[in-house]
């Protein structure tokens, strides 16, 4: 697939506080992506950027291949849509929300007829065209606000949390759009959202944003909370739920992640360097191939890998009383 | 008591008659505050429009001072424009004194505060995402400006009816600008003032019941709108 949108050097401050920093990020065209991360890693950031609604501070942005600041925005704009997680939709019909664009695009009343009801279709929504935008679901809205950015015929299409305000039955729909869309008309589809398994579902690639900056692998077992205790070599770190140990490389962390795979489980405590060891039961396992996750309830849950022969050899199961430990030394803080 | 009785008898008749002269002042009345509420609309919703859109320095004391001309004492207004319009005041020359216009103008002026202030609070209820939607539909600022004012429609709409309920009902501008004459500037509440004056009870209450009517239907329209913006 050829580069659509790359990004180069891309960074945004705010009052000298740097909210996100991108080296080098390449968008392929027809390829849907999933930006994942916490609250306030920058997802929604990097997407108006991505839409060209919000100039970067410093980097260059390319598309395809031509530096975009030697280009027209206003015409780049129209190729590229970005969905806001709580869309708006003007108190009017259906019909009249989805045709604003090419209102504004001066097409003629007809063909904007003809397309709408094309999108309409698109979305599942076939019928609708005649109904009050305020009077529709959260999902029906989502979905109405999507036809209206596929009526425009981007080559982008941005959306943040589409599915924040939806309920289940909802969600499903819109994941089933979002991938016909990719299908029918090969758009470069970009999703932000902080549900994993959406994100696996949907997504070719998954670019997972943590304090601004994208990070190799997703952050897992990511918990927030704060220091409640100092000692000399020592943090212990509260996050409302367990006190995990930490060493004491930095004074403030808001922030910690355990890497699943430096987490042991056994069936008794064992007696280890490791300063952090807590009692939990089994909640979920995910067979992974070679790998299994578990899913151990410690007042936290807290996602471990183990090997398949481990998980066979321990004979856990669903609800097994089982010890986690780690090494404080393991842990990343932030 | 059976004096009063008799007026309303008296006035009813007048109403169902269709009274020429019942009708002529109703119409002017009619004619006049439209003419007013309708000018001070063209003027007013811009003029809120900007102020609620953009920031400057001093829109606070501004709109203060809109929401104080809320409460512009109508006579206030008329002795104002009567200083004005008079034979020896600046705009004598225009000889506008016991016009119509003359009555359009104070109208006008009351008209406007309610309007703008409405209009100002209207576009400052109006949710922030309609300007970024229509931006990213690709509407410039003209288009991006009728969006804005085309979403907060149902509150405009209320603020035009405040502003001719309030220039239907007033008496001290018409009366002092107008002059009362049977006929040219002769409206519902100078008439109904001077009737009463006259003793003629039964065609003041005849007025006075039409007065009400509009009254309450202005008061109906408005509430109807201000429920629809929601």
């Amino acid at each position: 697939m050829a580069s659509l949108l790359e990004l180069r050097d891309i960074t945004k401050s705010y009052n000298n506080t740097r909210v996100l920093a991108i080296p080098h990020l390449v968008l392929k065209q027809g390829a849907v992506y999933g930006i994942m991360g916490p609250n306030g890693a920058g997802k929604t950031t990097l997407l108006s950027i991505v839409a060209l609604l919000l100039p970067p501070t410093s980097g260059t942005m390319y598309w395809e291949g031509a530096n975009i600041a030697t280009m027209d925005r206003n015409q780049l704009r129209r190729k590229v849509t970005l969905i806001n997680q709580n869309p708006y939709l003007f108190n009017t019909t259906v019909e009249k929300n989805v045709s604003y664009g090419l209102k504004m695009r001066g097409i003629k009343r007809e063909q904007r007829r003809e397309r709408v009801k094309a999108c309409l279709d698109l979305v599942g929504l076939p019928g609708f065209a005649k109904r009050m935008a305020r009077e529709l679901s959260g999902g029906e809205a989502q979905r109405v606000a999507i036809a209206r950015a596929l009526a425009l015929d981007p080559q982008v299409l941005l959306l943040d949390e589409p599915t924040a305000n939806v309920d289940r039955h909802g969600v499903e729909q819109i994941e089933i759009i979002l991938r016909e869309l990719k299908e029918k008309l090969g758009i470069t589809i970009i999703v932000a959202t902080h549900d994993v398994n959406q994100v696996h579902r949907l997504s070719d690639e998954v670019i997972y944003l943590f304090d601004g900056m994208i990070s190799a692998a997703p952050l897992e077992n990511l918990f927030q909370g704060r220091i409640v205790k100092k000692e000399k070599d020592l943090l212990l770190f509260d996050t409302g739920r367990i006190q995990v140990a930490l060493p004491r490389e930095r004074d403030s962390v808001s922030r910690i992640a355990i890497p699943p795979g430096d987490i042991i489980v056994s069936h008794n405590p064992i007696s280890t360097s490791a300063r952090n060891s807590f009692a939990g039961t089994i909640a979920h396992v995910i067979d992974e191939g070679d790998l299994v996750s578990l899913i151990v309830d410690v007042g936290e849950k807290l996602r471990v890998k183990i090997t398949k022969r481990s998980f066979q050899e321990m004979q856990l199961n669903l609800g097994s009383p089982v010890y986690v430990t780690f090494k404080s030394s393991s842990i990343k803080t932030f | 008591m059976e004096y009063l009785w008799e007026g309303i008898q008296e006035a009813i008749r007048l109403i169902i008659s269709v009274d020429n002269e019942v009708c002529r002042t109703v119409l002017l009345s009619l004619r006049i505050s439209l003419t007013a509420t309708l000018l001070a609309s063209i003027l007013g919703i811009p003029v809120g429009f900007l102020i609620g859109t953009r920031e400057f320095f001093l829109k606070r004391p501004v709109i203060t001072f809109f929401n104080t001309l809320l409460s512009l004492p109508t006579v206030v207004v008329g002795l104002f424009l009567y200083s004005l319009l008079s034979k020896r005041g600046p705009l004598g020359l225009l000889d506008l004194l016991f016009t119509p216009s003359a009555m359009v103008l104070g109208q006008f002026i009351l008209a406007i505060p309610i309007i703008v202030a409405l209009t100002i609070s209207a576009i400052q209820a109006l949710d922030p995402r309609v300007t970024w939607t229509a931006m990213t539909l690709g509407a410039g600022p003209v288009r991006t400006a009728m969006a804005v004012l085309s979403e907060a429609r149902f509150a405009l709409t209320g603020a035009v009816i405040a502003g001719f309920g309030r220039v239907i009902a007033e008496v001290g501008a018409a009366m002092m600008v107008g002059g009362n004459i049977k006929g040219y500037t002769r409206i519902m509440t100078t008439a109904i003032a001077l009737e009463t004056a006259k003793g003629e009870f039964a065609f003041a209450l005849s007025l006075g019941f039409i007065l009400l009517i509009v009254a309450f239907s202005v008061n109906i329209l408005f509430h109807y709108f201000q429920g629809k913006r929601g």
